[in-house]
């Protein structure tokens, strides 16, 4: 099977047409550096398959990151190029159409954004382009689909280009400006009243207040929304229906005994209950259904409007002078917030910071102090019936940490922190129905690991349970976590599972009646001592062997600590 | 022309204010920076515009030929112009 590899500047739309061509959907955003790693899937083009590859963006073959880095490789897999430009910027974007040009492979050249042109003032001729660069050009409007099937039959019959030739960074910017002088032709137009808008949110006295009126925005819409699908939906849903059905499918063949425990734990018709009977069907089930996932749809569709916007980049401008304070850049506040979903994207993301340095002071950072939605959305569940107090003590103490370690990691991390350097795109209006989709892809990938994990989780426990491991573990820990952290010995069982998953590690505080301040320095130190085993492997891999085992050390030193800080704060030394 | 050095070269980036716009003279970086300006858009000859400037030596938000950019402090400050 040939493959054709996609290729182009940042956020000019190749991820767009790759989900078009090939029925994949891979995320697209509107900021530079969404795709961060590279994607194959396969499509039909007259008959024959291809493997179609789509890449991180890069501006140049000279990769600056570890995603460009990507790019570069992916490039030479490819057997024919789909090389995809940015109509509205078609100077700088021709640079890297040159260089791929000048790799002699069979290319053709979108014109994407090209129904941006029009509104801009922008005129290009793109059969004299076509002539000039020697490969045919498609204009394109990825998210109409308009042009694509065109593009892909151009591509089926594609030839190396026989115009250019290899040539020298300087003779290329030469050509770039000849063919620019030949082929567009801009015409001139004032600022428009959008324009003015959008500079008002880069602009630091209008931009910080906006900046915290839509975090704010988006915490009330994630909690009040989340907490209403469970009040109004989930919750009816498995009171008045699951619970009362799946107890008597149960029972019918198996009233008593191990398996009965194991499917149901302690639930009965008259006393359901979800969160602690620790039944692979009742807990297992409700925890990723009725807990969490309102807050994953709720979060992934207000992180979808903010993403397909543009406001990202922007909200990394404001944020820029705070994060060179922990080493890092403004750009990390991307990964920052993918983390906030779920650390495992957050940390793929931080390929778009520059320095190994940047990218091991954003991980570990991220592991120890941004707890993914299903995390906080336990926290939400187990703290919030005690008051939002506690809430804001956990989620208070982990940003303290956050600037803490950030302050000191930029201090002892060898390596440099460059200054940001970012094109920030225009404002785009979100579209309806990718913000559903895209919600729904979150949303079904959360449940495609959370919920057999969860289960897993819950069997483990019980199989402690009964083969009676719980109670060697907790003597054994007692020390530790009853002397020095004044949590139950039983809090064992939820440090276990909490390297498997977070949320139902969480979960397993709510059997042992701990007090909420008990409570409180169990999700900190839930959060903060070691990650999932998902980003876990994700940072190894990103990090390398001996990096990754700093972290981790890290991770455990600042937990306890903080854990034994905290116990002596909230609950004294007795 | 307080604005201009005495070799023609330019002032940096850095001494323009909000709203004001400029040329861009030079790139005053070394190559392999100077290589991921100019593909980014920010080439000797453009016509720049201030944006905006963050507080505490934040960075600078500038939009050259229609593509806004975010540039840290020190980076900006070693880039040449001619203020218009
Ligand atoms: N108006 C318009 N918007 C488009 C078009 N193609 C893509 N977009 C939007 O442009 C933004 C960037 O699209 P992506 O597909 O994520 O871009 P990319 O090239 O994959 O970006 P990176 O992965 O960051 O390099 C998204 O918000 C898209 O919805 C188009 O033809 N017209
Ligand atoms: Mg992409």
């Amino acid at each position: 099977m040939k493959k054709i590899a996609l290729t182009g500047c940042p956020n000019v739309g190749k991820s767009v047409i790759f989900s078009r061509l090939t029925g994949v959907n891979v995320i697209s955003s509107n900021y530079p550096g969404t795709t961060v790693d590279f994607t194959k899937g396969t499509t039909t083009i007259g008959g024959e398959k291809f493997e179609l590859i789509d890449v991180p963006g890069t501006y140049s073959l000279e990769a600056t990151s570890k995603a460009e880095e990507v790019a570069r490789t992916m490039l030479q897999e490819g057997d024919i190029v789909i090389n995809v430009v940015d109509a509205t910027h078609l100077e700088r974007n021709l640079y890297l159409t040159l260089e791929t040009l000048e790799m002699k492979k069979p290319t053709v050249v979108a014109l994407n954004l090209w129904d941006d042109t029009k509104h801009l003032g922008i005129d290009i001729d793109a059969a004299k382009l076509e002539t000039l660069l020697g490969v045919p050009v498609v204009p394109t409007c990825a998210i109409t689909g308009e042009g694509i099937k065109e593009l892909a039959s151009k591509a089926h019959s594609a030839e190396p280009s026989k115009t250019i030739e290899l040539m020298s960074e300087k003779a290329r910017w030469l050509k770039v400006g000849e063919i620019i002088r030949d082929v567009q032709v801009v015409h001139h137009r004032h600022h428009t009243v959008g324009e003015r808008i959008a500079d008002a949110t880069v602009k630091p006295m209008t931009g910080i207040p906006i900046a915290i009126l839509v975090i704010l925005f988006m915490f009330l819409f994630i909690i009040k929304i989340g907490n209403a699908i469970i009040e109004y939906l989930m919750d009816p849903i498995f009171c008045n229906y699951y619970g009362p059905w799946i107890v008597g499918v149960v029972n019918s063949f198996a009233p008593s005994g191990l398996l009965h425990d194991i499917l149901i734990g302690t639930s009965t018709v008259e006393a359901l209950d979800f969160e602690q009977s620790l039944g692979i069907l009742t807990t297992g089930l409700y925890v990723p259904f009725g807990m969490v996932l309102p807050f994953i749809i709720t979060f992934y569709f207000m992180l979808s409007v903010l993403e397909d916007l543009g406001y990202l980049p922007r909200l990394a401008i404001l944020v820029d002078t705070g994060l060179h304070k922990l080493g890092l850049h403004g750009s990390a506040i991307v990964p920052t917030i993918l983390g906030c979903g779920c650390n495992v994207p957050g940390a793929l993301a931080t390929r778009i910071l520059e320095t190994k340095k940047q990218r091991f002071i954003a991980m570990t950072l991220m592991a120890i102090s941004v707890p993914c939605m299903a995390q906080s959305a336990m926290i939400f569940a187990i703290l919030g019936r005690y008051g939002l107090k506690w809430i804001f003590i956990v989620y208070s103490t982990l940003l303290v940490l956050y600037i803490l370690l950030g302050l000191l990691l930029k201090r002892i991390v060898k390596g440099e922190s460059p200054e940001l350097l970012l094109e920030i795109p225009p404002y785009r209006k979100p579209d309806p129905v990718t913000l559903l989709k895209k919600t729904w892809s979150k949303a079904y990938e959360f449940l495609a690991e959370a919920v057999p994990f969860v289960i897993l989780g819950i069997f483990i426990v019980n199989l402690l349970y009964i083969f009676g491991a719980v109670d060697v573990l907790s003597m054994v820990f007692s020390p530790i976590l009853t002397t020095l952290l004044g949590l139950p010995e039983g809090a064992i069982v939820a440090l276990m599972l909490g390297v498997l998953r977070k949320d139902i590690a969480i979960g397993m505080l709510l059997p042992l009646g701990m007090s909420p301040q008990q409570l409180t320095i169990a999700c900190i130190i839930l959060s903060t001592y070691f990650p999932c085993i998902a980003t876990f492997f994700v940072m190894l891999h990103e990090l390398g062997v001996k990096y990754m085992l700093e972290a981790t050390g890290l991770m455990i030193v600042v937990s306890f600590s903080a854990g034994m800080i905290m116990r002596v704060i909230l609950i004294g030394i007795s | 022309m307080r604005d201009v050095n005495p070799d023609g070269r330019g002032v940096p980036l850095t001494t323009l204010l909000p709203g004001e716009r400029a040329q861009i003279v030079a790139l005053g970086h070394g190559s392999g920076r100077q290589h991921h300006f100019r593909t980014m858009g920010l080439m000797e000859g453009k016509i720049v515009k201030l944006i905006a400037t963050q507080p505490a030596r934040g960075p600078f938000v500038i939009d050259v030929e229609g593509t806004q950019i975010a540039i840290g402090r020190g980076m900006a400050r070693r880039i040449l112009i001619r203020k218009l």
